[in-house]
């Protein structure tokens, strides 16, 4: 118990890395898990638009921004705020409707509207909105009688909707909510667990408290297990912590058995985090150069395995690199969780094989760990 | 005295490896992790080529708007090719490859067309929007053929497929929003070289360091030990933001804009600013050396957060709601005058962003100044 008891009150001095990874992903887990209402059919995608009009609001002009409202999110911001809303992609697009677009509208002129955009897929989806509707109301525009039977045949047309059928009877969403979660655990709890462990157990480490504790009368091999459990411990507390601000981040899916894969990945990743903590910590010799290691390790994980940026952004190559660290299994198994429909021994077969991958890093590192100690 | 001092400080800081690291090999690593992670980020989110799957069925034939208009979509030589598409026999297969994921939807043609998608997304509202347009196409050939018969009709179908495009498109070329990741780095190393400013004064303070006891009763001028002390890590922190300099322009290929001299001015002030405040930690609080760095790399941490550099929304949001924390933060100074360089033609938000970081200098200046005058100790 003095063991655990002083690995306690040296824990306690870096307390404040810990708490900082903890408000980060509470923070990051608030930011980006709002919603936790349940969606199982189709939402078409709603790009977000501003609209200048410098046009009377009056029939096509005003029919077209009535069709844009309903095709997307119609932002409302002051003009000088639009060059920093598109690059920060606040807005998708800014559409300028000239003046006299209805008048050169009705007189076959073509009127052209002009677009500031950010070139992204949204902006693509309102330019596919604006040709269509445009080429549309031309078209009408020669068939059409009168301005108020132009109006209602557009209109006709355009309220034509394809049936879309969602084929899936997970939340999509909210899973791929969830994943990002699990996913940024993986910054928190190697940054966690690395700087913890390595801090606590250097001050165990210094020559002349090994030479004091090895002439006391403690049993060398007791104290070595009680400070491995100390660490485990420490290790364990910081799993259920974040395992508990899972249940009130991510909300109702934890407590399926999507859920329950998380908990059981993120509790094997705990392990591996330790294992690579008791490495360097046979590893390194400086005290100050703990802090410089722990975020090279985290942060470059976190990057190159997609805890940060969602996998499918990451290019073939960063990932391919990313096979040789454990980040990448834990990640992977949390990506492959979110699109999990059934769940039997066939469909969790990549899933037990990446956590079997992740399981034997932990061993290598562990073994690894045991052998420079040895040869120390 | 000036000379002996400055070298020595040299010395003194190039051999401390740790503040080596964090002002010289951290932010170059931190720029790679953003490298690798970033270099795709873009690309990926511009319209691209996706699988779809078509169940060719009967009704699928008979139905011309659909067998062309997706023929034109997934044709190879066709410059606006939207789809990649897989024919099948059988809905069976189709589902099994969307469950695979290997398409992003089938079409389904029975009565009336369905689109049997995964997931709601971006992909899937496109591929609805395709279909959702044939269906327009169709609806106005049978209201033309409703009201004139088919009289004129090869006239009409040119005017519906008339390839006119009724937009006129003014955006900015330079609209990549990672650069801003790279620039809050920029402004990070800057920060971070207060720690050589403050490591260097620490030296010289007699509540600090032996070598600070010694020079405090020395009768050499302190203005000028303390002023060489400065330059000396000023000199350090410049060689580290030169070979970042180097590293991001000619390796990670960053844009910097136009304006090259402005870029070299801004780094040069950026630099001074965070040795001002290095400086200014160092000699306002009365607290371990280990402490004052932990309160400057918090800071430059903070600094770095609202800049964006976890991402760039927060430095919009920021900006955007609450704007007063962003003049007085450094780091948001120096990435939103690179941003500025980058994004805008004018230079208005430059020169701003260039006279907010001076004031901000000055102000640390006249801080440092009125903790270091006429100090006396009565034990240490």
């Amino acid at each position: 118990m003095t063991v655990f008891k002083t690995f306690l009150k040296v824990l306690n001095k870096c307390k404040a890395p810990l708490i900082l990874y903890t408000v980060i992903l509470i923070f990051f887990g608030g930011f980006s898990l709002k919603t936790n209402e349940v969606n199982t059919s189709f939402n078409a995608y709603l790009p977000d638009v501003y609209i200048n009009n410098l046009d009377e609001n009056a029939k096509i002009t005003e029919n077209f921004m009535t069709y844009l409202k309903k095709v997307s999110n119609v932002v409302l911001l002051d003009e000088e705020d639009i060059s920093d809303a598109l690059f920060y992609r606040d807005i998708n697009i800014a559409i300028t409707i000239p003046e006299g677009f209805n008048r050169d509208f009705f007189l076959g002129r073509k009127p052209k509207l002009e677009i500031q955009c950010t070139g992204d897929y949204a902006s693509s989806l309102v330019n596919i909105y604006i040709e269509k509707y445009m080429q549309v109301a031309n078209t009408y525009r020669v068939l059409a009688s009168s301005e108020e039977e132009l109006l209602r045949l557009i209109n006709g047309n355009l309220d034509l909707k394809t049936n879309v059928y969602l084929k899936t009877s997970l939340d999509t969403e909210a899973m791929s909510k969830a994943t990002t979660y699990f996913n940024f655990t993986n910054y928190c709890i190697l940054a966690g667990c690395i700087f913890g462990v390595c801090f606590s157990l250097f001050s165990f480490k210094q020559k002349n408290i090994d030479d004091r504790i090895r002439i006391s009368k403690i049993n060398y091999k007791k104290y070595l297990m009680q400070l491995f459990l100390s660490t485990f411990v420490f290790a364990f507390f910081l799993w259920l912590l974040y395992v508990l601000l899972g249940f009130v981040l991510v909300g109702k899916i934890m407590f399926t058995y999507h859920g329950l894969i998380y908990i059981v990945n993120l509790f094997l990743f705990t392990l591996c985090a330790l294992s690579i903590a008791f490495f360097l910590n046979q590893v390194i010799l400086n005290k100050d150069t703990i802090n410089g290691i722990v975020n090279v390790i985290a942060l470059g994980s976190s990057f190159l395995c997609g805890a940060f940026v969602p996998v499918q952004f990451l290019p073939d190559f960063v990932l391919k690199i990313a096979r040789i660290l454990p980040s990448y299994w834990f990640i992977h198994v949390n990506e492959l969780t979110t699109s999990l429909e059934k769940i039997n021994l066939i469909t969790l077969k990549p899933i037990w094989q990446s956590m079997l991958v992740l399981s034997l890093f932990t061993c290598f590192f562990f073994l690894m760990s045991l052998y420079v100690k040895k040869r120390n | 005295m000036f000379k002996h001092n400055f070298i020595y400080t040299l010395k003194i800081l190039g051999k401390n490896k740790v503040l080596i690291f964090w002002t010289f090999a951290f932010p170059i690593i931190l720029g790679t992790f953003f490298f690798l992670a970033f270099s795709d980020i873009e690309n990926n989110e511009k319209l691209d080529v996706f699988p779809i799957a078509i169940v060719e069925n009967d009704n699928f034939n008979s139905r011309m708007g659909f067998k062309e208009t997706f023929e034109v979509l997934s044709d190879d030589n066709n410059e606006d090719k939207l789809f990649d598409v897989s024919y099948v026999l059988e809905e069976d297969v189709a589902l099994e490859m969307l469950e695979n994921k290997d398409i992003v939807g089938y079409i389904l043609v029975l009565d009336e067309p369905t689109v049997v998608v995964a997931k709601s997304g971006i992909n899937e509202t496109i591929l609805q929007v395709t279909t959702d347009q044939i269906l327009s196409h169709e609806k106005v050939l049978e209201d033309y053929i409703r009201k004139n018969g088919n009289s004129r009709l090869e006239n009409f179908v040119k005017v519906m497929m008339d390839d006119y495009s009724y937009v006129l498109d003014n955006s900015n070329k330079n609209m990549s929003y990672t650069m801003v990741e790279y620039y809050t780095l920029i402004a990070m190393t800057c920060l971070y070289g207060g720690t050589l400013g403050l490591t260097a004064l620490n030296q010289n303070l007699a509540n600090m360091s032996q070598r600070g006891k010694r020079i405090e009763v020395s009768p050499s001028p302190k203005f000028k030990v303390v002023l060489s002390s400065i330059l000396a890590s000023f000199l350090i922190s410049l060689i580290g933001l030169f070979l970042l300099f180097l590293f991001l322009v000619f390796l990670l290929k960053v844009d910097f804009g136009l304006f090259g001299g402005h870029v070299v001015l801004l780094a040069i002030v950026g630099n001074l600013a965070g040795l001002a405040i290095g400086v200014a930690i160092a000699s306002c609080f009365k607290v371990k050396e280990g402490t004052k760095l932990g309160i400057l790399l918090s800071v430059t941490m903070l600094g770095c957060f609202l800049a964006g550099m976890m991402g760039i929304t927060m430095k919009y949001v920021v900006d955007k709601n609450v704007g007063w924390i962003n003049m007085i933060n450094p780091a948001n100074l120096i990435t939103d005058g690179f941003y500025s360089l980058y994004y805008y033609d004018t230079l208005t938000r430059y020169w701003w962003d260039l006279l907010g970081l001076l004031i901000f200098i000055g102000v640390m200046v006249i801080v440092s100044v009125l903790a270091l005058r006429r100090n006396s100790y009565d034990s240490i």
